[in-house]
């Protein structure tokens, strides 16, 4: 008898330390290329995507989102109600969450986080927003808390799960305030913010305490130990950098360069597909010659934007059809817009009163020459597709000036001049709210000055229905379609991040917003 | 021999690129901003010296380049040259504390790098074509101002400017009559290297980007655009570089040849004055 | 002739004192018009930050206030010139960094890449100097001296160009990482390779006009054969107008690092002021042209004071 126990206890000791074995510890380092900088990296305050590629695994949100369902899996909190009215959110959070710091998370942390962001002296740029229609948050006890808004809001879950609402150490936010926080930053994601020098390098370490990873990471730790984000703002320096090893990742590399990367090199591409906004230029109906319905129409058909996506995307991207990519969540393909007719574009701008003057071969009304000011951001070719923009348009006798401005917060002076009949944003985001504050009347990026009392009706309807998924899905098909007929916005493409990655990289996963890396799932090639 | 050779060809390249300058819509017949055929295709047949990254046609953009980069560096060089000439010109014929005020300014704006002082002005005005000539036709006006009061005051050393003074003749009139001619081929030497300087400005300036608007075609913002593309299409970085290089050596040879030329004039009639 | 001064230690320090005033006045004055033409010409700083929407009306008053723009224009100068004295240049307007903290975070690249520039410029320089001396007794066509021409026109950025095209060809590439020594090399040559121009034309002016001087025959009579010895004593009376030359020079290492650090995309100094141009965040760009005010005119004064140590003649033109 006792012989047999001993081989049992034996094999039970070894099951035991098996299942005690912690994960291989993190090794190795790796650099990860990031082509834009922002001039602020605080997610509660600034609103850049690329701030999100490090810092979405040094936070973790309250909920996270699933790319494959579209659900909303658990995160921090464990679980969560939503009252039948729409405005009360109740989290039941996780009991096992620590800080980078050490200190705890709970409710009273959710609660900083959430005062830190709508703090107005804080000016935070897109949190603060997220949040919709917000109250007041209730805390319960130490790990129970109500978020409480003034009318429903559909798009909060969305919200919380992502990196602008993650959740950071109180005590942190306390310590260094709003203006020095972003180079100290604390959360409780696999990765450990370590320093930030801008436009030089931002370093991360792997978190050995991490143990609380949501079921969207296939990784339950993370396997790197160093990952170093480096800036190539210049889009020359990516492929050389790829192909020196300066990086072994990097995002929007140019197609060709991509192209001759894979064939050559032994590098991987992949094109990431982003939700939101696609590329577009929106076109102001308060200034002319744009106030004139006929005239922006004419401006939407008499662009090849097929050829236009060829020539600067190569077969990268799909051509956008409407204010939101193709893949948004739930997105619906209306009627696809109407295609390059320039003789019609023609027709039309003659109709509206604006000939072709025989000698200097432009658009002329009552000796004034038609004039265009495109207003053009430097991100995602953007001066490419404006410079073949201003081709197309010239060859219709219409006069096209072109702005670069250097950065968003150019972009946004510009836009409050007031000066210009097109200009070219967009924003990314996983639900098709995003469209509200871009063309309700009043909203906060309605750079097109729209102003219809329908389609204010279809986007607050929509920002509100909670509980009926299609039913909402069908109410942006008509707001996109009012929005085409109104001619509001000039799409070019959806959004295709080319991502090209060395030999050494495995398991490159992005979420669901498309932008940000699962640095969790990343591994080196042994 | 070869001096003589270098001179001349100097000559025929800038008159190749101002004749190309003026003539630009004539000769390309298409539109410096219009795609005409496939991406980043190479010199051939049917487009001389290629596409560049939009289809747009290499040769057509190179001429009306032409236009916009000669323009742009004979505006600042004008520029300079006016302001630096006119104070060199007081400081020289005034003396005294007025030279010294403008002498010691020139030097002070002297210790900011020109192209800083151009960058200075950019930032203040934002970027655009407009504020480069600006900038680099103020950044080159104290170094001339310098160069041209050199130039001046030795001329007012001269015989002509000593007998109108015996004469009686006013500061003014001995200013514009004598001490300017003068001074005239010193000067026109000094001209054509300031020319030489405010071309690589603008050609600079534009190259990194402040021109603000990116369509147009001129040579230094080409050359920006080539960076992009030196692996697959280096001929869109040749074409402009070269002949941002060709011009300014053709410009200095030939401020070069201007300078020989004179001296030797000059050691000409010295040796007659001796003879005589 | 020349006649040694009684003193001449006190004539040394006299005249370096002189020269070390005058680079002072200079800085301060160019510090001065680079303030007064930067608030003159430019903007509101802070009607930028409200257009963007990063402040509300009250916090640009208070910003306003803080930064002193309310107040006379003399009064503003006052405190920046005290701002200076202390070392303090202002804040970001856009990360809120202390502008001395972002330009100190730079300065060590640029400060590489100008050093190692130079000593390329210096050696390319010298070289093709003394080749072009030399040769011009013997051939008709100086080859040294037009390399120097053509490197004189050359701009930077295409130099640049053509050695990546060229790097990439031969299968190395161009692009690694900054903070080795080895990404130093071709920058530094493309860098150098214009200013050795410069240098190449005063080193062969002068070295002609030396060797041919009396004193120089005098040293050949006495046996001093061709070779090293022969070679310092011609060179040093043509070093004090390449010393100044350096100075000079290193107004246009400047410009030169600026094209350099953006054709090898670099960082350093060049791209922090370029985006800060752009970017409309002027407190950078302003601390930017302190800084380079400052130490142009400070290799000025060194410039000169190291060609009154070598050439004592100098100091009798005060």
């Amino acid at each position: 008898m006792r012989l047999r126990l001993v081989p049992l206890a034996l094999i039970l000791a070894a099951a035991t330390l098996a299942a005690c074995t912690p994960a291989a510890p993190a090794s190795g380092s790796l650099v990860y290329g990031l082509t834009l900088a922002p001039t602020g990296i605080d997610p509660h305050l600034n609103a850049s995507s690329e701030l999100g590629i490090p810092l979405s695994s040094v936070y973790d949100t309250l909920v996270f989102l699933d790319p494959g369902t579209g659900d909303f899996v658990p995160g921090l909190a464990e679980r969560w109600t939503i009252s039948p009215d729409g405005t009360q959110y109740t989290f039941t959070l996780r009991r096992d969450v620590r800080f980078h710091d050490g200190t705890r998370f709970d409710a009273q942390a959710v609660r900083a986080n959430i005062d830190y962001t709508l703090n107005p002296d804080h000016h935070s740029q897109k949190a603060a927003f997220m949040l919709g229609p917000f109250d007041r948050v209730d805390v319960i006890d130490d790990f129970t808390l109500v978020l409480v808004l003034k009318e429903p809001y559909a798009p909060l879950l969305d919200s919380l799960s992502q990196v602008y609402l993650g959740m950071a150490s109180p005590k942190a936010l306390e310590a260094w305030g709003p203006v020095d926080y972003q180079f100290h930053q604390v959360g409780t994601g696999p990765y450990v913010f370590v320093e930030y020098v801008p436009n030089d390098h931002l370093t991360l370490r792997a978190n050995a305490d991490y143990a609380w990873a949501p079921s969207v990471y296939t990784r339950k730790a993370p396997a790197i130990e160093t990952i170093t984000f480096r800036f190539f703002t210049d889009t020359a320096t990516r492929a050389p950098a790829l192909e020196s090893g300066a990086a072994d990742i990097i995002g929007e590399v140019p197609p060709q360069d991509a192209e001759r990367l894979a064939a050559d090199g032994g590098f991987t591409i992949l094109p990431v597909a982003i939700a939101g906004q696609p590329l577009q230029y929106l076109i102001n109906t308060a200034r002319p010659p744009t106030d004139d319905l006929d005239v922006r129409k004419a401006l939407l058909i008499g662009v090849d934007r097929g050829r236009i996506v060829q020539t600067v995307f190569g077969t990268a991207s799909p051509v956008a059809q409407g204010p939101l990519s193709a893949n948004a969540m739930g997105f619906v393909a209306g009627a696809a817009l109407p295609g390059y007719d320039p003789m019609e574009a023609a027709r039309l701008l003659d109709a509206a009163g604006w000939p072709l003057d025989p000698v200097s071969r432009l658009r002329t009304r009552s000796g004034q020459s038609m004039e265009l000011i495109v207003v053009v951001p430097p991100w995602g070719s953007n001066p490419e597709v404006a410079q073949l923009l201003e081709a197309n348009w010239a060859s219709l006798g219409v006069k096209v000036r072109l702005e670069t401005v250097a950065g968003f917060g150019p972009l946004k002076e510009a836009q409050a001049a007031g000066e210009y009949n097109l200009i070219g944003v967009n924003l990314f985001g996983t639900d098709p709210d995003l469209l509200r504050p871009f063309f309700v009347t009043g909203g906060s990026y309605n750079w097109a000055n729209a102003r219809s009392a329908e389609l204010d009706r279809l986007l607050l309807e929509g920002s509100q229905t909670t509980q009926d998924r299609s039913s909402r899905a069908l109410l942006y098909v008509q707001a996109a379609e009012l929005i085409r007929d109104q001619a509001l916005v000039l799409p070019i493409r959806d959004y295709v991040n080319l991502v090209v990655a060395n030999a050494r990289v495995r398991d490159l996963h992005f979420s669901a917003q498309g932008w940000f890396p699962l640095l969790i799932d990343l591994q080196l090639a042994s | 021999m070869i001096r003589r050779a270098l001179a001349v060809a100097s000559v025929a390249w800038l008159v190749l690129i101002s004749l190309g300058a003026l003539l630009a819509p004539l000769l390309s017949g298409t539109d410096p901003i219009q795609p005409v055929g496939p991406p980043l295709a190479a010199p051939s047949a049917g487009f001389g010296l290629g596409t560049d990254a939009l289809g747009r046609d290499l040769l057509t953009r190179m001429l009306f380049g032409a236009r916009f980069s000669l323009a742009s560096g004979l505006l600042a060089a004008s520029l300079a040259v006016g302001i630096g000439g006119v104070a060199g010109l007081a400081a020289a014929m005034h003396g005294g504390w007025i030279e010294r005020a403008i002498v010691w300014a020139a030097n002070a704006m002297l210790a900011i790098p020109g192209l800083l002082l151009a960058l200075m002005l950019l930032t203040a005005m934002g970027p655009g074509v407009t504020t480069i000539v600006l900038a680099v036709g103020l950044g080159g006006a104290p170094g001339f101002a310098r160069l041209a009061r050199a130039a001046f005051l030795a001329a007012r050393q001269s015989d002509f400017v000593r007998a109108s003074h015996a004469l009686g003749a006013g500061p003014r009139w001995v200013a514009l009559r004598h001490v300017v001619p003068n001074a005239g081929t010193a000067l026109l030497s000094l001209a054509t290297t300031q020319f030489a300087w405010a071309f690589l400005g603008t050609t600079t300036l534009t190259f990194l980007g402040l021109a603000g608007n990116p369509s147009l075609p001129e040579w230094g913002a080409m050359l920006n655009e080539g960076r992009l593309h030196l692996i697959d299409a280096p001929h869109l970085a040749l074409w402009p570089g070269a002949a941002i290089t060709l011009t300014i050596l053709s410009v200095q040879l030939l401020g070069n040849w201007i300078t020989r030329r004179q001296a030797g004039a000059d050691a000409r009639r010295a040796a007659a004055q001796i003879g005589s | 002739m020349v006649s040694p001064s009684d003193r001449p230690a006190a004539g040394l320090l006299t005249a370096a004192g002189r020269r070390a005033l005058d680079g002072l006045l200079t800085a301060w004055a160019a510090v001065s018009v680079t303030f007064f033409a930067l608030r003159l010409a430019g903007g509101d700083p802070v009607a930028s930050l409200l257009a963007q929407g990063l402040a509300s009306s009250e916090q640009a008053d208070a910003l306003r206030h803080q930064l002193g723009l309310d107040l006379p224009l003399l009064q503003q100068y006052l405190r920046f010139l005290g701002g200076l004295l202390r070392g303090d240049l202002g804040r970001s307007l856009y990360t809120g960094q202390p502008v001395t903290r972002i330009i100190g975070q730079q300065i060590p690249y640029t400060a590489q890449l100008a050093a190692a520039g130079l000593f390329v410029a210096l050696a390319l320089g010298l070289v093709l100097g003394l080749l072009a001396a030399g040769e011009d007794r013997g051939r008709r066509f100086p080859l040294a001296s037009g390399l120097a021409g053509i490197a004189t026109a050359l701009p930077v950025a295409f130099t640049g160009i053509l050695a990546i095209l060229a790097a990439t060809r031969l299968g190395q590439v161009s692009v690694s990482d900054p903070a080795t020594l080895r990404s130093l090399g071709l920058p530094a040559l493309v860098l150098g390779f214009a200013s050795a121009g410069a240098v190449a034309r005063l080193m062969q002016a002068g070295m002609q006009e030396t060797l041919a001087a009396p004193f120089m025959l005098a040293a050949r009579a006495r046996g001093l054969r061709r070779g090293p010895r022969l070679l310092w004593h011609a060179l040093r009376p043509a070093l004090p107008p390449v010393v100044s030359l350096i100075a000079i020079e290193a107004a246009f290492l400047f410009g030169g690092t600026v094209v350099t650090e953006t054709v090898f995309s670099r960082p350093g100094l060049g791209r922090l002021l370029v985006g800060s141009i752009l970017q409309g965040d002027f407190p950078v760009a302003q601390g930017l042209v302190v800084l380079s005010a400052l130490v142009y005119t400070l290799s000025h004064v060194a410039a000169d004071t190291l060609g009154l140590i070598l050439d004592p003649r100098l100091r009798r033109t005060e």
